[in-house]
């Protein structure tokens, strides 16, 4: 099977989308599928993109929360694609995998609600999703290997997706969470934002301003 | 004030704005084009309460935090937002911090500003019964994550169907 990885990312380098991105690549390898990478990072979609998406027999997007849903530029692609796939299309099934800064996984279901509707729309045929809470740790723990400490459940989830595009197999949308404790996960995404704060030249407190 | 977020043509928009009352501001594609969101960070991290990107869309937390009412109109794609609307929340996300909380057993972002907001959505558009169900949880949950109290979401056929409505 020759399966699209496409990063709906607006980031280039060093995001949580692109770390599940190396993951689901390994796993795909393992597994004897040949894949392609593609990212709709921006507004528009190429005609080779289009092109390259309907060789393929089967999707997976990775994309990150916006908002409880998904991010703007991606629903641009996601209207160019709706019109251009209705043609070159051959119903192929999709896959998901919507990764959050939240704690919980389950703020994506609405994000994977949009995409499976995007699929009714464009007459491609969805598979499932995965909601994927603490995605901001990702880019932290890329040296651990997946399956490992904080991605257990990361790694259960993204190997159940990669079986069933095996089998072309649908399912309902599963939920998890970076493998640490929620108050764990807090503290450390907190002391995030502050050394990022210092590191721009600003003092802690001027991250709560009301301008 | 009353915040307008919409997507309409100014035509439209003009049909059924022109009875509307008071003090309102209004965000449209009539602005100005809007850059799209880049993930940085930096209206958290850099340049707090302001996105980093200078176009006419670079001050929407600090608008939406003088506004009481928010309406928002917008054609339904997906059971979502469309493009220009969506644009504007992912540039609002100034509007609230960075830091979080734990509310109702869930994760949320602590809030900014003390004042709230009461949204209304208007979807227009061909919209199935999955993308009504989709648009009812998005516009309840985006509420929820913005502090905002949800007092109405209303769907209507087409941009026509809305003209004759109070705004």
């Amino acid at each position: 099977m020759k399966i699209a990885l496409i990063n709906g990312s607006p980031k280039p380098h060093r995001s949580a989308s692109g770390c599940v991105l190396n993951y689901l690549t390994t796993l795909l390898e393992q597994e004897g599928h040949s894949y392609v990478n593609l990212s709709l990072s921006r507004p528009h979609v190429d005609p080779q993109t289009v092109h390259e998406l309907s060789q393929c027999d089967a999707f997976i997007f990775v994309l990150p929360l916006y908002v409880d849903g998904l991010p703007s530029h991606l629903v641009s692609c996601l209207m160019q694609l709706e019109a251009s796939l209705a043609v070159s299309g051959r119903g192929q099934v999709v896959y998901a995998v919507v990764q959050c800064g939240f704690y919980e996984g389950h703020h994506a279901r609405w994000a994977l609600k949009l995409l499976e509707n995007w699929c009714s729309r464009t007459g491609l045929c969805w598979g499932y999703g995965l909601g994927f809470g603490g995605g901001a740790m990702l880019t932290a723990i890329t040296k651990v290997p997946l399956g490992s400490g904080p991605t257990r459940s990361l790694a259960r989830a993204l190997k159940q997706i990669v079986a069933s595009l095996g089998r072309g197999e649908g399912g309902e949308n599963i939920f998890a969470t970076v493998d640490i404790p929620r108050l764990i996960y807090k503290q450390a995404a907190e002391m995030g934002w502050r050394l990022s704060a210092r590191s721009n030249g600003l003092k802690v407190r001027q991250l709560y301003l009301g301008r | 004030m009353r915040l307008i977020i919409h997507d309409l043509d100014q035509a439209d928009f003009h049909r059924i704005s022109a009875h509307s009352p008071g003090d309102q501001r209004v965000v449209s594609p009539g602005n100005g084009s809007i850059a799209h969101c880049l993930g940085c960070f930096g209206c958290w991290v850099k340049t707090p309460g302001a996105c980093v990107i200078r176009d006419q869309y670079g001050d929407l937390g600090e608008l939406l935090a003088q506004c009481k009412e928010v309406t928002i109109i917008s054609r339904c794609c997906y059971g979502g937002f469309s493009p220009f609307v969506k644009n504007v929340l992912d540039r609002s996300i100034s509007y609230v911090l960075p830091f979080f909380v734990i509310k109702d057993g869930v994760m949320r972002h602590k809030r900014r500003y003390a004042k709230s907001a009461r949204l209304r959505v208007w979807f227009y558009g061909e919209i199935s019964e999955q993308e009504m169900a989709t648009a009812l949880g998005l516009a309840q949950a985006s509420a929820v994550n913005l502090w905002w109290d949800l007092v109405g979401v209303s769907f209507f056929r087409d941009a026509a169907e809305l003209e004759g409505q109070m705004l």
